[in-house]
């Protein structure tokens, strides 16, 4: 994002709709921080700009990932969804994705609001890789850690950030304290936050794997949830395993 | 995997807040089905959503909701502040079996009861277990209770304490500051309904 100094009338009207507070008033007009700006196209959309001074610029690589995990409105490449997700829980009553005996676990860094360098995401990447989960193959920053087994990022893009950017893996359920607590030490030694969340298929009786783990590790999940209800054809045949 | 998931705020308040998701598997289903979208948009419809919005275009705060009709493909949201609308949705949705994944966030129990009701079970769930990290860096519990509420996390900080203080100065209402808040979140799952009451109670403060 660029904002055009010879037509910036310096009204401040955009300063308050940028997520990460990169937009400043400087010598009389608005100046945006290209280090910290994430391009999430805010700026632009909102309109808050009566004289079309707030442009946005084509943008290349290393930048271009800013874009692609900051604006929704933008396919990623590499995965062909909108935003930095996937499908993830959304259609594993088709796909099979999670399936029973495993759990799905996606760490967004950056969220909500304080945003997140590459550098912190690869901590995460790399206390993961650890623990030996996999990486979902269809999430944009699985496509950018070059080692799966150390979770190294490319270096090229470490110096970028994002508004979010989501580390997404999977792993058996038995798994599931150890790599908690790894998450909990790793969330100590980085700069951002990081928003939590377990999927898990749930059992035939309505019943949640997870119920017994978190109580044993003193972890109250919040109360809302994301619930896929089964609608999605052909549906996916599972085959369920005793708890 | 998340992003109508992470919306903070009390059990009363978010008793007033639910978001379905419609969506195709890609490689699975995906074939011909911006008509299925468009049809879970109209059905909704029917049940005065809070807000609908189409991934890649935008909501209907940004845009005509014929334009978000049209536009629909790839992922498709509408968001309702009460479970009854979440019931009939379902119970339409079954009814007319369009084949597509249908995801519903809110509080677990709450949705639970909705499915009951219309005859439906959960198939897979998200949970949230917090914000872990620098906790030090993120604005108050009351912003990030409208904040959370993009799940993009495109609605700014201190572009709520702005509302807030026209709120508080008599120069918008709360339910206008709610709908100035809402284009930015462009895939349509801010719930302006709820953020006006979350507005009305900060500006009282």
């Amino acid at each position: 994002m660029k904002i055009d100094p010879e037509t910036c009338t310096g009204c401040e009207a955009c300063v308050p709709y940028c997520p990460v507070q990169a937009i400043q008033i400087k010598e009389g007009v608005a100046v945006i921080d290209d280090d910290e700006c994430v391009e999430c196209g805010v700026c632009f959309r909102s309109g808050a700009c009566s004289v079309d001074s707030i442009q946005e610029v084509p943008l290349s690589w290393p930048r271009v990932i800013r874009a692609v995990l900051s604006n929704p409105l933008i396919e990623s490449p590499d995965t062909r969804i909108p935003g930095r997700g996937t499908e993830e829980v959304k259609t594993n009553d088709v796909t099979g994705r999670i399936k029973p005996g495993f759990i799905g676990l996606a760490l967004e860094m950056g969220r909500p609001g304080t945003g997140t360098s590459f550098r912190d995401v690869q901590k995460v990447t790399r206390a993961l890789a650890g623990m030996g989960v996999e990486f979902e193959p269809q999430n944009p920053v699985t496509f950018w850690i070059t080692d799966k087994k150390t979770g190294k990022i490319r270096d090229d893009i470490l110096n970028e950030k994002s508004l979010s950017a989501i580390v997404e893996c999977s792993f058996p359920l038995d798994k599931l304290k150890a790599v908690i607590k790894q998450v909990q030490a790793v969330a100590q030694q980085i700069d951002t936050v990081f928003s939590v969340t377990t999927c898990v298929k749930v059992a035939p009786d309505g019943s949640l794997p997870t119920d017994k783990i978190f109580k044993e590790l003193g972890i109250t999940p919040y109360p809302d949830s994301k619930n896929n209800v089964g609608l999605g054809r052909p549906l996916f045949q599972f085959e369920e395993v005793s708890s | 995997m998340t992003h109508s998931l992470h919306r903070r705020g009390t059990r009363e308040s978010l008793k007033e807040d639910y978001i379905f998701l419609h969506i195709p598997a890609k490689g699975h289903n995906d074939a011909g089905h911006e008509p299925k979208l468009q049809e879970f948009l109209r059905i909704a419809l029917r049940h005065d959503p809070k807000n609908i919005g189409t991934i890649l275009l935008g909501n209907m705060y940004s845009h005509k909701i014929e334009e978000v009709i049209d536009a629909a493909r790839g992922v498709v949201h509408a968001v309702f502040d009460n479970p009854e609308a979440v019931t009939a949705v379902l119970k339409e949705l079954k009814e007319a079996d369009l084949g597509i994944s249908t995801v519903v966030s809110g509080i677990f129990e709450s949705v639970d009861e909705c499915f009951e009701k219309a005859g439906l079970k959960h198939h897979t769930a998200n949970f949230s277990l917090g914000i872990w990290g620098n906790t030090k860096r993120l604005p108050p519990d009351d912003i990030l209770e409208v904040t959370t509420m993009c799940g993009h996390a495109l609605i700014a900080a201190n572009l709520v304490k702005a509302m807030v203080a026209e709120v508080k100065a008599g120069t918008r209402t709360p339910e206008a500051a709610a709908k100035a808040l809402a284009p930015q979140c462009a895939c349509g799952i801010f719930n302006p309904a709820r953020a006006a009451k979350l507005l009305a109670a900060m500006a009282a403060k």
